[in-house]
């Protein structure tokens, strides 16, 4: 059984993601910040990290993205967020977001289960 | 001669039948003529009236012509002077003329002999007062001239704006001190080659003017950064001085400041990625549970149902005050709102405004106290305003609480005011914060508020409607304990 990671400051969507995922199968854990995300992450080793921006973090998810990459933790990570195209930015992924893939919330179920489901195969394959 | 051109001629001698005769034969012909009997009264009346010509014996009992001539030449150098006398000779003509006589007039003449001299004379004086006019409107409009100018420097130099004309040699031509404040010089020499001593996004403007063949009529504009990190910005405007033959005399730049501009464009635009994040955020969420419940496959029980629509509705809620307080605020400030003054129960209102957020009260699990202190009048006042008024306050109240919080709202009236307090148990406020909470976009950043959602146009707005009743805000906080906010709005007597 897959661990999964979820990172958000909104608890209602922390708590609709973890639902989906449970009932999918997956095993969650949850952090609402990314100083407990970094804690859970370190501590349980999920198989995907499902992370959002944050901006009104000072330490967002990007930093904590950066942060994980330079410790060589290679965990696959989703990175969620509502902001991107507020900022007119396509992100992309790119050494300054290394993350694996990046979607705009919202994300229907499926969509996600999708997502998560392709990256946990490639891992396998490597 | 005409009367008004009347040549006035003073005649200095000591021979009483001379000056007697002269004067005779010249009024005649015409002149207007002054005597004196000897030198003492020749340089009274010499120096004192104004005279075209001066006729003056060589010898004189009490002081020589050449003395007296000497005397009028400096208090009256522009009569024409003649000196007369019967000792002709050679020298004394040498020595009159050195001393600054016009004329030489050998005694004894004849009337012609003196006519002719007089009128060259005269002549001569009037040659000499029109060279005078000339002269002294030639400085007149020289001073004019410099007035002008340094007028103009004056202005040029009050600029707010920075100003720097450089010639096609790209020396610098004129500047103004604004100009070496905002390119951060300490001085420019005049023809001094200034071109590079210009960031590279003006110098390249003016390397377009100065290096095209054609002249370029057209002006050309740049923001530059002049001092890193937003310090200074700059709207640089260049623009061709055309010389008479439309060939390029220079370029004129113009260095506007517009940090002030920059810095609002940089708000702005934080400010609708924050409102867009705070927009989409809700969706998400709401349509995160919706996603849940019409999901047949997912498990979910009767009460992670109910859980999950209150949670919705309590984020549309949200939502709905949030787009209200953006409309509010526009509205408030392009003062396009009708208002609709009519009588208020502000009881009420609070009423309806707790029970509103009665879900929210109950997560926190917060107590909330009405307390009523009548009489209280009713207000007149537009409804959506106090509405928007207290939704905002108790708003705040619930979401910076803490769990199991308390929240007080009084409602009194104290002479002619209608006083609302709404005090919270919350994270309170540190005293630099107090200052900037009615600011626009302002929120409390701490450890406390991480979690909390909004846009920051809350407590602005409820400043602008205090304000526009004339009212006034009071807030009392302390930083973890809470904070009190006192609306005071003026009861119209009728």
């Amino acid at each position: 059984m897959a661990l999964i990671a979820v990172i958000d400051d909104d608890l209602d969507i922390l708590d609709a993601s973890s639902l989906v995922l449970k009932t999918n199968g997956f095993d969650v854990i949850t952090a609402n910040n990314p100083n407990d995300g970094y804690k859970i992450i370190k501590e349980h080793t999920p198989d995907l990290i499902i992370l959002d921006v944050m901006m009104d973090e000072p330490d967002d998810g990007f930093f904590l993205a950066q942060k994980l990459r330079k410790e060589n933790i290679k965990i696959p990570i989703i990175m969620y967020t509502s902001v991107s195209k507020a900022l007119g930015v396509d992100y992309g992924t790119s050494d300054m977001v290394p993350v694996d893939e990046f979607v705009e919330k919202p994300i229907s179920p499926e969509q996600l289960l999708q997502k998560i489901n392709n990256l946990l195969k490639q891992k396998k394959g490597a | 001669m005409s009367p008004e051109d009347k040549p006035r001629v003073l005649v200095i001698d000591d021979e009483d039948s001379l000056r007697i005769g002269v004067k005779r034969l010249l009024e005649l012909e015409g002149y207007d003529v002054d005597t004196a009997e000897n030198g003492t009264e020749g340089i009274r009346k010499g120096s004192s009236g104004e005279y075209d010509l001066a006729v003056i014996d060589l010898k004189m009992p009490d002081i020589g012509g050449i003395d007296v001539l000497k005397h009028l030449r400096e208090k009256k150098p522009n009569t024409v002077y003649f000196i007369a006398t019967a000792f002709a000779s050679y020298d004394t003509a040498v020595q009159a003329t050195k001393m600054g006589a016009d004329g030489y007039i050998p005694k004894p003449f004849t009337s012609e002999e003196l006519y002719h001299h007089l009128e060259n004379g005269y002549k001569k004086r009037k040659l000499i007062i029109e060279a005078e006019r000339l002269r002294q409107d030639r400085e007149r409009r020289l001073l004019e001239v410099h007035f002008e100018r340094t007028r103009l420097n004056t202005i040029i130099n009050s600029l707010a704006d920075g100003v720097l004309v450089v010639n096609k040699d790209g020396q610098a031509v004129l500047y103004n001190p604004a100009a070496l404040k905002y390119l951060q010089l300490d001085e420019i020499n005049i023809e001094e080659y200034v071109i590079n001593k210009l960031p590279p996004e003006i110098s390249v403007i003016i390397n377009q003017y100065l290096y095209t063949k054609n002249y370029n009529p057209n002006s050309y504009s740049a923001q530059v950064e002049l001092k890193p990190e937003h310090q200074l910005f700059a709207e640089v405007t260049c623009s061709p001085v055309p010389h008479p033959d439309k060939s390029l005399a220079g370029v004129v730049t113009v260095i506007k400041d517009i940090t002030e501009f920059k810095r609002l464009e940089h708000l702005k635009s934080q400010f609708v990625s924050m409102v867009a994040h705070e927009l989409k955020a809700p969706i998400a969420a709401t349509l995160g549970f919706i996603n849940i419940l019409t999901n047949e496959k997912l498990k979910v029980t009767d009460e992670q149902k109910l859980d999950f629509l209150n949670r919705s509705s309590s984020r549309l809620t949200g939502l709905l005050n949030m787009v209200n307080d953006l409309l509010d605020m526009s509205r408030l400030e392009m003062k396009t709102n009708v208002r609709e003054i009519k009588e208020l129960d502000v009881k009420e209102i609070i009423q309806d405004v707790i029970n509103l957020f009665q879900f929210e009260i109950e997560k926190k699990k917060l107590k909330v106290d009405f307390i009523i202190t009548e009489p209280v009048m009713k207000l007149n006042a537009d409804q959506t305003e106090i509405q928007r008024l207290v939704t905002n306050l108790v708003s705040n109240a619930i979401k910076y609480n803490r769990e199991e919080g308390k929240i007080d709202v009084n409602l009194a009236c104290s002479s002619n005011y209608l006083v609302i307090k709404v005090k919270d148990s919350g994270i309170g406020l540190k005293e630099q914060e107090k200052n900037k909470l009615f600011s626009e976009f302002f929120r409390a950043k701490n450890e406390h508020t991480k979690n909390i959602h909004g846009t920051g146009l809350g407590l602005s707005l409820v400043k602008k409607i205090v304000d526009s009743y004339s009212g006034k805000i009071e807030v009392e906080s302390e930083y973890g304990k809470g904070t009190e906010f006192s609306v005071h709005i003026p009861l119209k007597k009728r």
